[in-house]
């Protein structure tokens, strides 16, 4: 069963008087469960296809169906809502609020909830166990490693158990050994709490992690995730 | 209150920067306080008089020329007024002319009468009257120059011919003038030379029914228009109004102050909010991207704003109540000041116009910072 569904997907982005076509005419489906990685050169659509599947961008043309609705049509507001239920996101530089600390970074997500203050400690404990930093939650990102804030970066992702987490190059700033955590981290998500991975990376070693993986080239998917043939077609 | 943290963290997250904005807002809404504040103390002198039942009776010609006496029979016999009370501006000071203040000679006999908003101890009021050099002394002028009950002090002349050597016979509280001396008109009638006995530069009169005082007013007016003396009748408050309206440059001057010093304010502000916005570009995209809408992050960055001005605003002003509280402003402006203090009315006025300095200074940044998109905000490198 397919969670994530792209038909005909475009997108352009006009820079001044130009219009620079990024996607053009993408179509995929990402079945739940899966761990997918997006590959590609720069420049070839690759961040622009998960922004827009994480519904933070709006296609030009073509539908982005997830879990059955069609985010392509929703408002800010609306995708906004839909986000906060629905993704987690991972990003290269952590982007952890410096002022707060790894206990606040990862409740941040659930102040957007109903939550009383009681269960959003439990959520935040337990994401922090999972990605084993429950003895850091008072450390301010300052006072961790590289690998470390990634790591509540990825509590933060999963602290709402949504469906999908979006990682952009997780592992892009990390060392060898901290990128093989994080990759383990995400593998463990995936297998253990089946959680759908979608991961921009330009590392063939943090791209052999996932499941699959796709490579796109200006704009068009050129080996497919899930049968080249028809990736390629639909491309 | 779940987003406290964040929104106090951030108040605080480049302290130098906060402390910078905190002293700046500080030191205008100090000054803002103080201004504001002197402008309310002309006002309370203006209002002092007001929702009296007092009409003053001074010549038409100018407050310098005397009235006769004898104006004071006619005046009672009008309808609706109660009683009269002679009061002569004296222009004395005591020692040295720095040590100028308020001083009076008033019909001792009828002061209680009309003037029954000043509060003074029977057994020291009557020690007044029987002393024809006694005198009655404001609160606030006692403090000043340490005076008590008892002394004998002399005052030096400016206007009249002689130095009023008197002896305070008591101390009198009123809500407002509290830096005033009052002694006998009969001493005062009988120090000065014959050209100018019998004579006073105004009557207040004691009206009964307050709804009735314009229409008394123009028909004492009326009454002495073909005199050698016409008469100018007004209420207290348009009394105490012409003195404050020689002061209507320093009103002007004192609010302008205040505009331009707020204006500056906004403006020093607005930089260090867009600077403070433009830092967090990145932040405000993760917080997009993770569920917060615009309007929660305008919020968020509103609340902040306005709550950084209002903490450096609320410093200034509740410094300068406090600093106002040890500090005795009658004495060190030779009593202009007397009495001065942060009014409650203009503390509220300050602070609020501290939040408001912050949300106009950061409505701009805020709204440019939370308007830009999740993928724009997420790539921008600060």
């Amino acid at each position: 069963m397919s969670l994530v569904e792209i038909q005909n997907v475009h997108k352009v982005y006009k820079r001044d008087s130009f219009e620079v076509p990024v996607l053009n005419g993408i179509s995929l489906s990402v079945p739940q469960g899966d761990f997918l990685a997006l590959m590609g050169p720069s420049g070839s659509g690759k961040t622009t296809l998960l922004n827009l599947i994480a519904g933070i961008d709006h296609p030009t043309s073509g539908k982005i169906i997830v879990d059955g609705k069609e985010i392509s049509n929703f408002g800010e507001t609306a995708l906004a809502s839909w986000r906060a239920r629905h993704i987690g996101f991972i990003f290269q530089m952590y982007n952890l609020i410096p002022v707060l600390s790894a206990f606040e970074n990862v409740e941040l997500p659930l102040l957007l909830t109903k939550l009383s203050k009681r269960e959003r400690r439990e959520h935040v404990e337990t994401a922090l166990r999972i990605v084993g930093l429950a003895d850091r939650m008072r450390h301010y990102p300052r006072q961790l490693s590289g690998g470390q804030e990634q790591r509540v970066a990825i509590a933060r992702a999963i602290v709402t158990d949504p469906s999908i987490l979006v990682a952009d190059e997780p592992t892009g700033d990390l060392d060898a050994k901290n990128a093989a955590d994080t990759l383990d981290l995400l593998q463990r998500l995936n297998e253990e709490f089946q959680k759908t991975i979608i991961m921009v990376t330009h590392d063939p070693k943090a791209a052999g992690s996932a499941r699959h993986t796709l490579h796109l080239e200006k704009g068009v998917v050129i080996e497919g995730a899930y049968g080249e043939t028809q990736a390629v077609a639909q491309a | 209150m779940k987003y406290f943290k964040l929104i106090w963290r951030n108040i605080f997250r480049n302290r130098l920067r906060a402390f910078m904005t905190l002293v700046l807002m500080a030191v205008i809404f100090f000054f803002v306080a103080t201004l504001l504040s002197i402008l309310q103390l002309f006002d309370r002198f203006e209002d002092q008089g007001q929702g009296a039942n007092r009409l003053v009776v001074q010549s038409a010609i100018s407050l310098a020329n005397p009235l006769p006496f004898a104006h004071e029979q006619k005046l009672l016999a009008v309808p609706g007024v109660e009683d009269s009370c002679k009061m002569q501006w004296i222009g004395a000071y005591y020692k040295d002319k720095k040590n100028f203040f308020a001083n009076f000679a008033i019909d001792q006999d009828h002061m209680r009468s009309v003037f029954e908003d000043y509060k003074i101890n029977p057994k020291q009021f009557a020690a007044f009257k029987n002393d024809r050099q006694g005198c009655i002394v404001g609160t606030d002028l006692m403090d000043r120059f340490h005076w008590k009950v008892g002394d004998r002090i002399t005052l030096k002349r400016q206007i009249f011919p002689y130095d009023p050597e008197l002896t305070i016979r008591g101390v009198y509280s009123h809500s407002v003038n509290t830096a005033s001396l009052y002694y006998h008109m009969d001493y005062h009638n009988e120090s000065v030379p014959s050209g100018m006995k019998d004579h006073v530069n105004t009557f207040w009169l004691k009206i009964k029914d307050p709804s009735k005082m314009a229409a008394i007013s123009q028909e004492i007016d009326a009454m002495f228009k073909n005199s050698e003396f016409p008469t100018e009748t007004v209420t207290e408050k348009q009394f105490q109004a012409t003195f404050m309206a020689m002061m209507g440059n320093i009103k002007l001057l004192f609010g302008g102050i205040c505009t331009c010093a707020v204006f500056m304010v906004v403006l020093l502000a607005a930089i260090t909010m867009s600077m403070s916005a433009r830092e967090r570009v990145t932040e405000i995209g993760v917080l997009k991207a993770i569920g917060f809408t615009q309007g929660k992050l305008m919020a968020l960055m509103l609340t902040e704003f306005a709550a950084l001005t209002l903490i450096g605003g609320a410093l200034g002003v509740f410094g300068a109540k406090f600093l106002y509280s040890i500090i005795p402003m009658g004495r060190i402006t030779q009593g202009f000041l007397v009495g001065f203090t942060i009014f409650p009315a203009t503390m509220a006025i300050a602070l609020a116009a501290s939040a408001i300095v912050g949300l106009i200074a950061g409505g701009w940044p805020a709204t440019t910072a939370t308007r830009m998109s999740v993928v724009n905000a997420l790539r921008r490198v600060v």
